[in-house]
């Protein structure tokens, strides 16, 4: 299994949130950037001879500020360049807004509810609502509602983050400098045990911490990141992972246009995995799905607190995470590594 | 040698700022001991810094030459330090002096240190020159801090001399009144040999450098001595005085102050109070007023990172040999590890050891809070406790007993009542009271030390705006009611957290402790009750919530390894924590706990 990743570095607007690697005011590149985006498959193409592309993933950024003839033109060069199988998945990020663009433009509840509809009557077979809780301010019940919304659309996959306030963006600033609030990491706990209980109860599988599907709907591109599979980036800042080695491009879209337009790969910097780095990623990567980790690679004893409060389970010969457990991944996966 | 009659051995003593350096710098100059080109402010005190000659110079003693008409006088100076912590150390330099000169700041008046400098070098037996200084400052007020001196000291107002140690008016007519009325040394060159060791440094290249001061017989610069009280003989190497830098001589005769160098490697073996003799021809009785050195404070010293504990136990076999009122045991805190359980004069000892172990031996430490020594008794048998986590539970002793100090505190009198107030609410008795003049009092009060050292100090210049003065002088121990509350964590006890403090005040510390460790221990997977207890009774119980959320919310678009630094960064800190029972705990929280607002009473200088 390997992946292909392709990074959209722009977005209509930049939200406070957001430390992705992407940018407002920017589309005056979109066909220099596609063209890019082309050459660099055709220069990193040759290393990936043989290997099978199950999954292509458009990310951003927002994918879709591209015209759909120009992402029509990527995934055409990918196809030719890569042996992509027939039954791929391919993903496309976007923003309910720039898929209404060429209709017409409204906000709130009713262009997600457009756009959803739109992506179906597209074609597409698996449709995606990512949604943010826990921003200060949101309440129990208007989080429930929310929710609701959004399983009224009847999607097959349902992403859930919690908000989580990076420190090189508008947001972070705000809540550094004491504007805005932090978000109280107990309430977006509750809220948390509120999309596990509902989804479940709708029949969705939690099968990673943020993701919830119908069962044979999971996202395969997504799952290869955390099985520590083989993908490829391409675009500005994006990251690429083989047998141990993983490396990424260089960050700002200038500066990736220059290095592939002069015919060159736009590594930007790479780290080779050591033992105990690899272990580190196959117990925290493996420990957010429902697979869990081997075992094995977990020093005998050091399960015991996280089985005696409930957050961790045994399944054969594998520890998986409780629903509970999910939401404090990070220190279960410290504590099991030795 | 000088003939007896012509030698005159004086301190000064002041409190802190009243301008002690910049009054012996004047004599310095008035003596020409100094040239101008080599004149610089407070000449004496910079010398510490310096190294003249191989000797690492701790200006102790400095021998001036004066001539009065047609008469040559040698008159030596004589250090005295100026902290409670270092009161016997004191006492030994007043034991070298035959007179002192009390110098009084005009313009601040009568001090606690000045008190309580006074008491001692009247009860030492000198003779008093009274001064006050600064009478060039505006604000000073000659005729009325004249007048408070002349009280205290009982002599006319008149016999008060006034001088300005920075413009130097009134400094002769101050080193003339040093001559007529402090009285020359006794004492016989023909006698045995007896001098007192009333301070020493240590130099690395030549061992302890004793100061001595001697009272009969002659110091040969060779030949075999004898330290009576420890005993020790060694070759004297190298007699001198200070002039202000070393110069050796021949022999320092009866009356005479200076050093010697004697190949001691370790100052224990050379401690203050102690008599050298000659081993030949010993004194047939030592010099009167020896005293080991008594650890008042006591604290445990852990090095922060566990595995340092042999750079800890070198690093104070290597300070002991230069500070001979260290003392410490090895004990072992669940809590921190391996340390040492340490004794100290006072804080400001405690503070000066606990820099120079970071200082010079680089190493980084968590110091317990300090703690007095207390005597628990049962029938007959006292037991001393240095640790509080080992102070027996209560029903298994008659009594226990702490160390009381009387406390002089010199306040305006505006500011007497919240003084008083302080004093009673650290559990202290009235002793004395007067009115130095009407717009100050000075105050005498019966208070447990373990009031003093905790904030006693902060708490007075607070209420006072700074300006209130403190000293104090060991009383003894008394009996206290006094309880040991222990901090819990989840069940399991904290020993560094216990403290034996009065049953009234028992409560309100439990609730400190557990108030502010809820602040400083992180979430865990589980609830974790933070309780005091006295023996089996809770006083103080605090929660910290059960951690519900830790993780990554977004982790793909690939970027792995970022992902994984954090982790790894989380993960390098779970390894440094401490783990009580099952509670992790933070080094930077034990820190904190401990850390208590505090400062050292008194001067410096």
């Amino acid at each position: 299994m390997s992946g292909l990743y392709v990074h959209v570095p722009f977005c209509l607007t930049r939200c406070g949130y957001c430390d992705f690697n992407a940018y407002a005011g920017l589309g005056h590149l979109a066909d220099r950037y596609a063209s890019a985006l082309r050459r660099e498959a055709a220069i990193a193409a040759p290393a990936w001879r043989g290997v099978r592309v199950d999954t292509v993933f458009f990310g951003g950024g927002t994918p879709t500020t591209l015209a759909p003839s120009t992402l029509v033109g990527i995934l055409s060069e990918l196809k030719e360049r890569f042996e992509i199988a027939p039954d791929a998945e391919v993903t496309v990020e976007a923003n309910p807004e720039t898929v209404l663009a060429a209709l017409e433009r409204v906000h709130g509840a009713g262009s997600v509810r457009r756009a959803f509809a739109a992506a179906g009557g597209a074609g597409f077979d698996n449709v995606n609502v990512d949604l943010i809780f826990g921003t200060p301010g949101e309440t129990m019940s208007s989080w429930r509602r929310t929710l609701e919304e959004a399983l009224a659309l009847g999607p097959a996959h349902v992403s859930c983050y919690a908000l989580t306030v990076e420190p090189a963006t508008p947001l972070g600033r705000r809540v550094a400098a004491g504007v805005s609030a932090t978000p109280d990491p107990d309430v977006q706990a509750e809220l948390y045990e509120a999309v596990v209980e509902s989804l479940g109860a709708e029949g969705y599988v939690h099968y990673e911490v943020s993701n919830w599907a119908r069962p044979g709907f999971e996202c395969r591109h997504n799952l290869g990141y955390w099985r520590r599979e083989a993908y490829l980036g391409l675009g500005a800042g994006a990251h690429s992972h083989r047998d141990g080695r993983r490396w990424w491009n260089v960050r700002p879209p200038m500066a990736y246009l220059e290095e592939v337009e002069r015919g060159a790969l736009p590594t930007g910097g790479e780290e080779r995995l050591g033992a105990g780095e690899a272990t580190l990623e196959e117990v925290f990567l493996g420990l957010r799905t429902r697979t869990g980790v081997p075992a094995a690679s977990v020093p005998a004893g050091r399960e015991e607190p996280y089985m005696a409060a409930g957050l961790l389970s045994r399944r054969e010969d594998r520890f998986v995470l409780t629903d509970r457990g999910m939401f404090l991944a990070g220190e279960v996966a410290t504590g099991l590594v030795g | 040698m000088t003939e007896p009659a012509r030698i005159r051995n004086f301190c000064i003593v002041a409190h802190i700022d009243h301008g002690k350096s910049t009054l012996a710098d004047r004599l310095l100059e008035l003596t020409h001991a100094v040239s101008a080109r080599e004149m610089r402010e407070q000449f004496l005190d910079r010398m510490d810094l310096e190294r003249e000659r191989g000797i690492t110079i701790k200006a102790a003693a400095v021998r001036l030459l004066f001539e009065r008409g047609d008469d040559a006088y040698v008159l030596n100076l004589i250090d005295t330090p100026g902290h409670v912590d270092f009161t016997y150390e004191v006492s030994r330099s007043l034991a070298a002096c035959e007179g002192a000169i009390l110098l009084v700041d005009a313009a601040q008046g009568i001090e606690a240190q000045t008190l309580a400098n006074y008491h001692l070098i009247r009860d030492a037996g000198l003779a008093v020159v009274a001064a006050i200084n600064k009478i060039d400052l505006p604000q000073a007020d000659p005729d009325r801090t004249a007048a408070e001196v002349a009280e205290l000291v009982g002599v006319p107002v008149d016999q008060v001399h006034r001088v300005s140690a920075k413009t130097g008016a009134g400094v002769p007519e101050l080193l003339d009144a040093v001559i007529r009325r402090v009285p020359p040394p006794k004492g016989n060159a023909e006698d045995a040999l007896r001098a007192l060791v009333f301070d020493s440094t240590y130099d690395s290249y030549r061992g302890v450098i004793t100061y001595v001061r001697v009272v009969d017989g002659t110091l040969p610069t060779r030949g075999r001595i004898r330290f009576m009280a420890t005993g020790t003989v060694t070759e004297a190497e190298e007699a001198g005085v200070f002039a202000p830098g070393p110069s050796p001589v021949q022999e320092l005769s009866a009356g005479e102050v200076g050093y010697l160098v004697a190949g001691v490697k370790d100052v224990h073996q050379a401690k203050v109070g102690d008599t050298i003799t000659l081993a030949a021809q010993p004194a047939a009785q030592a010099l009167p007023g020896y005293r080991e050195p008594k650890p008042m404070v006591w604290s445990g010293l852990y090095p922060a990172e566990g595995g340092d504990y042999a750079d800890l136990r070198d690093a104070l076999d290597r300070l002991r040999l230069s500070d001979a009122a260290l003392v410490y045991e090895p004990e072992s805190s669940l809590a921190l590890g391996f340390g040492f359980r340490c004794g100290f004069l006072g804080l400001l000892h405690m503070d000066i050891v606990k820099e120079r172990l970071e200082r010079e031996f680089d190493l980084e430490l968590i110091a317990t809070a300090p703690n007095v020594e207390f005597h628990v008794i049962r029938g007959d048998e006292v037991t001393v406790v240095h640790n509080p986590s080992e102070m027996p539970v209560p029903g298994t002793y008659d009594r226990v007993e702490e160390p009381f100090v009387v406390a002089t505190v010199v306040t305006p009198s505006e500011y007497l009542g919240p003084v008083l107030e302080l004093c009673q609410a650290r559990r202290g008795s009235l002793v004395d009271m007067r009115y130095l003049s009407p717009e100050r009092a000075e105050v005498h009060y019966l208070l447990p030390l373990a009031e003093i050292i905790f904030d006693f100090f902060d708490q007075l210049k607070s209420r006072t705006r700074g300006y209130a003065s403190l000293d104090y002088d060991h009383w003894g121990y008394e009996e206290s009611d006094l309880v040991r509350v222990d901090v819990l964590l989840h069940g399991d006890a904290v020993d560094a957290f216990s403290a034996v403090v009065h049953r009234d005040k028992a409560q309100q510390y439990g609730r400190q402790m557990a108030e502010r460790l809820r602040e400083l221990i992180p979430r865990q997977l589980f609830d974790v009750a933070i309780q005091a207890a006295i023996g089996n009774r809770i006083v103080a119980r605090e929660t910290v919530k059960a951690k519900r959320k830790d993780v990554l919310a977004k982790c793909y678009g690939g970027d792995i390894t970022r992902k994984r630094k954090l982790l790894e960064r989380q993960k390098a800190g779970k390894a440094r924590m401490r783990r009580v029972g099952r509670v992790d705990v933070p080094q930077e929280a034990f820190i904190a706990a401990l850390r208590v607002d505090r400062r050292s009473a008194g001067g410096s200088k």
